[in-house]
């Protein structure tokens, strides 16, 4: 005890010096626990909303079905297998065909991915209560990418083409009735929206699917020989992938920050271990033993770390805790092409994560402190205390 | 005022009830258009002019044509296009050139492509059937095109398996030649225009030497054919309509 | 005086080795780390845009006015004329930028059997890039060299790459033949033989799914392009971006050509003005900003607990000089003096070592996707630096800075001492 005020009271008595390495410790385990927030929260984040608008709980993909292949799209269809359909009508998955199409905008022929699926479907959150229509037109929803490059806007005309499964052409015009606000570009770019129905008859493809999104609720995925079952792992890898390089990379910049602190709180207990030969003479010489003397420098050293950690509390707090709540906005090209990001993403920090981040701090910050400390052991309190 | 319209609206529906009857009959027409236009095979050298955004460029090619499923064709000008061949072989289609001596197939998105640059697509290309064979036809009207009289044909197809669900026609009375044709999709909607110019008798049919082709929902003038020279019912050897003579 | 006084100081520092060597050594090491992590820090943000400004929005980028509006759909048809005199008029006028032509196009790319015919073919998206001279760097903005996986790079007429995972589903092997099928500039049909030379993958899943790099001009010949390119692209020579001189150099350029009626008009957009790049700009320079100043100051504070250790190991010296008479000021000064020496010193020493390793990450990079397993490898997966004018001087802000200050503080010691006791504490 005596020796945990001891190590206080020189410790808050160095001042300046102290105040700084402390600052410095601080900033760190600010960084580090925004910065891995930030990783925390960007799973969660982006993959909500990949699940909530495209993936679900998963999807069951016709055998054909490959995304990267255009000329693989016509050819990947089939009747949705009735053990589905029953989950279907239950509103427990929600099957959507995929046609070729054309459009022309500014008179030129541009293909496009025509998406059916049913506007009262709920096991995917898109906006797509306007397809719902008793109108004659043909009612469109593009994203807001598609919207962008091609100049649509709600209540636009546009012509679509098409052929039916016969290879008969058909045209029709439609209305784009919504335009989805969404951060997931593979349910926006190159591709309209249309009532499963609508595309069904239009396709001559009664019954048909391309695929099948299950349900969040799903437990257990069928196993269905045609339709293949691709969870949501198979269909998040992207994001995690990129995700985990981004950690990574994280690490490196904390082993940077923390080794030039260490090196401050090691310089500091060299500095001390040097400039109080006498204190510590004068301690061993009043019967302290040396291992006692080397855990007053040592707890001192440490000391650093948990000032640090109440500095940090200080104005950290505030500022992780403004930044979970009002987010980092992300532009909506962020790199990562072809990958969901939200508006915002919220910082998240776990208990895990500050608790760690302390952890390993002190324990290194304890460990630098020691080192010096060490040379305490060959000194003679007759020679220091001349 | 209401009784008067009523009045006419009547008259009217009458009159063209009646005139209906002295309608020939869509399959009659149908025959007689086939009858002048289609024959055993044919052989075409034509130009085509293509209208782009850059201005105007002129491709000449030579078709050797067999019923409605062979096809080839060699291209002669302008000197980067010369040699390059094209063979639609059932529903097939290939492409020879002879810069890189290679037969490719043109398949998937490929075939939505235009036809070097006009408004026809390798679609289109593949698409020429025999009228009578895939539709059932009614006439519906007549109307003058370019000073000559001709009857108004609606066309249906009756094979679900083609590309355009209904065509109309406005086809010469006397000389059974097309002049304007609508190709529309199921929906109604029209999607290409077709018309037939200066036609002339050769080889005892009537026969356009000029025709103007416009993709609708594109835009742009469209495309026009001139036909140099037409041969039909020729001695065309079987093997041109083979692969291996894409090479040649 | 004060020359003499500095070649004192000089003398002294390297006789004494305690006295230099440590404390450069130190400084040093705190500027080469400054200088690497500000590098690599802006290696992170201009990877960010890197990819995007390399293979799509260039730091500038120009291309006809109708172009511009579709460019999504490739329309060579509308297309650049008149690209070698527009080139040569870019160079002249902006000679420390790298113009370069790009075309992009699509088409079907078809892989011969033995007789020529079609093995497997399968739709390909194509960049049309001037490799052919050595002085051309557009192979290294897109890092061509660096993204082969097989085979090696064009050396030869009418060689490509191709992305390695398009390669492996069309089974197709380095120095086989591939045909273009695709569409001219006038929309005719076009075939094309190419060779493949080697594979690629550039860890970005758009263009590792079914691209092929060209040389341009081969290209030019296939698509009948002749002094025409979809695209002519601007970098600074350092491949920096700096957005208020694009758009300012884009602004300019189109105040020259600026006939409205024209549609085939070049017009010229900076980096910043396509898509929502200005705000991701934005976004991630504040937060480099934050993680370098704050390693700044930490790099401060351990320098200048550095400086004051100096200070303190030198007691018995200074002690001695007060002794023999020196005036406290002018010890004062020659200390000062000393540690700028030392901070200067040991900061070009650090920084010209880390500028050496920022320079090697900017060029090589580390690759750390194998710590991921079986993963799509992305590019940001690749740590790579980016050494910019600021790396030049960051290093010395605290390597001169922060020691001299740590020096000065320490300094003030001599103050306290008083004469009178010196001998006592040496206890001569």
């Amino acid at each position: 005890m005596i020796a945990l005020k001891l190590a206080y009271r020189n410790l808050v008595g160095a001042g300046l010096r102290t105040w700084l390495n402390v600052g410095v410790l601080s900033f760190i385990y600010v960084l580090i626990i925004w910065h891995q927030g930030l990783f925390n929260g960007m799973y969660p984040q982006t993959s909500r909303f990949v699940i909530r608008e495209e993936i679900a709980g998963g999807q069951y993909w016709h055998k054909n079905y490959d995304p990267f292949d255009p000329l693989a799209v016509e050819d990947s269809h089939g009747i949705i297998p009735s053990r589905l359909r029953a989950l279907v009508r239950e509103n427990r998955a929600a099957p959507i065909l995929i046609r070729q199409g054309t459009i022309y905008p500014q008179g030129r022929i541009q293909p496009v991915l025509l998406k059916g699926i049913d506007p009262r479907q709920t096991v995917l959150d898109i906006p797509i209560a306007k397809l719902l229509t008793d109108s004659d037109t043909l009612p469109i929803m593009a994203g807001y990418l598609m919207a962008q490059k091609n100049g649509f806007e709600v209540g636009d005309v546009l012509t679509i083409r098409w052929r039916d499964t016969n290879g008969t052409y058909d045209a029709a015009d439609g209305e784009i009735v919504e335009i989805m606000h969404t951060r997931v570009p593979t349910i926006d770019m190159g591709q309209l929206w249309i009532p499963l129905d609508r595309l069904q008859q239009m396709a001559l493809l009664p019954d048909e699917a391309t695929l099948i999104v299950a349900g969040r609720d799903i437990q257990e995925p069928l196993n269905l020989p045609e339709w293949p079952f691709k969870g949501q792992d198979f269909l998040l890898k992207d994001i995690t992938d990129m995700i985990k390089a981004k950690r990574v990379g994280g690490f490196f910049l904390y082993a940077i920050l923390l080794f030039l602190a260490l090196l401050a709180v090691f310089d500091t207990q060299v500095l001390a271990v040097f400039r109080r030969r006498k204190e510590i003479g004068t301690l061993m010489a009043l019967g302290m033993v040396r291992s006692g003397v080397i855990a007053v420098f040592t707890i001192e050293g440490a000391l650093h770390g948990i000032l640090a950690v109440g500095m940090a509390a200080l104005y950290g707090i505030p500022i992780l805790l403004f930044s979970a709540y009002k987010g980092i906005p992300i532009p909506s090209s962020a790199e990562g092409y072809g990958l969901a990001f939200p508006v915002r993403l919220f910082p998240v920090y776990s208990a895990w994560l500050v608790g760690g981040t302390i952890l390993i701090i002190m324990l290194a910050v304890t460990i630098v402190s020691y080192l010096p400390s060490r040379k305490i052991t060959g000194m003679k309190p007759t020679e220091v205390l001349r | 005022m209401k009784f008067i319209i009523t009045f006419f609206t009547v008259l009217l529906l009458t009159a063209s009830a009646l005139y209906a009857e002295n309608y020939p009959s869509g399959k009659a027409i149908l025959d007689a258009i086939d009858r002048n236009m289609t024959s055993e095979n044919r052989i075409i050298v034509s130009k085509m002019v293509i209208h782009g955004r850059r201005g105007t460029r002129t491709i000449r090619s030579k078709t050797w044509s067999e019923g409605e499923t062979e096809a080839f064709t060699e291209y002669l000008s302008p000197a980067r296009e010369k040699g390059i061949k094209m063979l639609k072989s059932g529903d097939m289609l290939w492409t020879y050139s002879p810069n890189t001596d290679r037969t490719i197939r043109i398949s998937g998105h490929m075939l939505r492509q235009s036809v070097m640059g006009s408004d026809l697509s390798y679609e289109d290309m593949m698409e020429d059937p025999e009228l009578s064979r895939h539709y059932k036809a009614a006439v519906t009207g007549k109307e003058t095109i370019d000073g000559r009289p001709c009857w108004i044909v609606e066309l249906t197809a009756t094979t679900p398996a083609i590309a355009y669900q209904s065509r109309k026609l406005w086809t010469d009375r006397e000389r059974n030649v097309p002049l304007k044709q609508e190709l529309f999709a199921k929906s109604g909607k029209l999607l290409k225009r077709l018309e037939l110019k200066d036609v002339a008798q050769i080889e005892g049919r009537w026969f356009p030497k000029r025709m103007i082709f416009k993709d609708m929902l594109k835009k742009g003038k469209g495309t026009e054919f001139i036909i140099e020279n037409i041969r039909f019912d020729q001695e065309i050897p079987r093997h041109i309509f083979s692969k291996a003579a894409l090479r040649k | 005086m004060k020359n003499a006084m500095l070649l004192f100081s000089i003398k002294g520092l390297l006789r004494d080795r305690s006295r230099s060597l440590f404390p450069i050594l130190m400084v040093s090491a705190g500027a080469f780390l400054c200088v690497c992590l500000h590098s690599s820090m802006k290696g992170t943000v201009t990877d960010m845009v890197d990819s995007a400004a390399r293979f799509d929005t260039g730091h500038v980028k120009i291309m006809t006015r109708v172009y511009n509006e579709l460019a999504d759909q490739m329309p060579n048809d509308l297309a650049l004329m008149g690209v070698g005199n527009l080139l040569e008029k870019l160079k002249r006028k902006h000679p420390d930028m790298i113009w370069t032509p790009r075309i992009k196009f699509g088409g079907l790319l078809d892989i011969p059997d033995e007789n020529g015919l079609t093995r497997t073919q399968g739709p390909v998206f194509g960049i049309g890039v001037d490799m052919s001279a050595r002085h051309s760097p557009d192979t290294k903005i897109l890092n061509l060299e660096k993204a082969l996986v097989r085979g090696r790079m064009p050396g030869h007429k009418t060689e490509i790459l191709i992305s390695d995972s398009f390669a492996r589903k069309l089974d197709l092997k380095i120095g086989e033949t591939a045909t273009l099928l695709g569409s001219t500039m006038y929309g005719a049909t076009t075939t094309y033989n190419f060779k493949v030379a080697g594979t690629v993958r550039f860890g970005m899943t758009p263009l590792d799914r079914s691209t092929m790099i060209a040389d341009i001009d081969d290209v030019r010949m296939a698509l009948d392009m002749a002094d025409s390119a979809g695209e002519i692209m601007g970098y600074t020579n350092d491949m920096l971006y700096d957005d208020k001189r694009m758009t300012g150099i884009a602004d300019a350029f189109n105040r020259d050509f600026a006939d409205p009626d024209d549609e085939f008009e070049p017009v010229m957009q900076s980096l910043g003005e396509q898509g929502m790049m200005r705000d991701l700009l934005r976004l991630v320079n504040v937060m480099v900003a934050i993680v370098v100043s704050i390693f700044v100051f930490a790099m401060s504070v351990v320098l200048w607990n550095a400086g004051l250790m100096n200070g303190i190991r030198r007691y018995g010296e200074i002690g001695v000089r007060l002794a023999m008479g020196e005036s406290k000021g002018g010890l004062y000064r020659s200390m000062i003096v000393e540690s700028v020496c030392i901070g200067i010193a040991g900061s070009a020493l650090g920084t010209a070592a880390g500028l050496a390793v920022s320079y090697w990450l900017q060029q090589n990079g580390i690759d750390f996707s194998s710590m991921m397993q079986k993963s799509a490898i992305l590019r940001s997966s690749v740590w790579r630096a980016q050494v910019t004018s600021v790396s030049y001087y960051i290093g010395f802000l605290p390597g001169v800075f922060a020691s001299v200050i740590g020096t000065m503080f320490a300094g003030i010691g001599i103050y306290r001492r008083q004469t009178s006791q010196l001998f006592r504490e040496l206890e001569v």
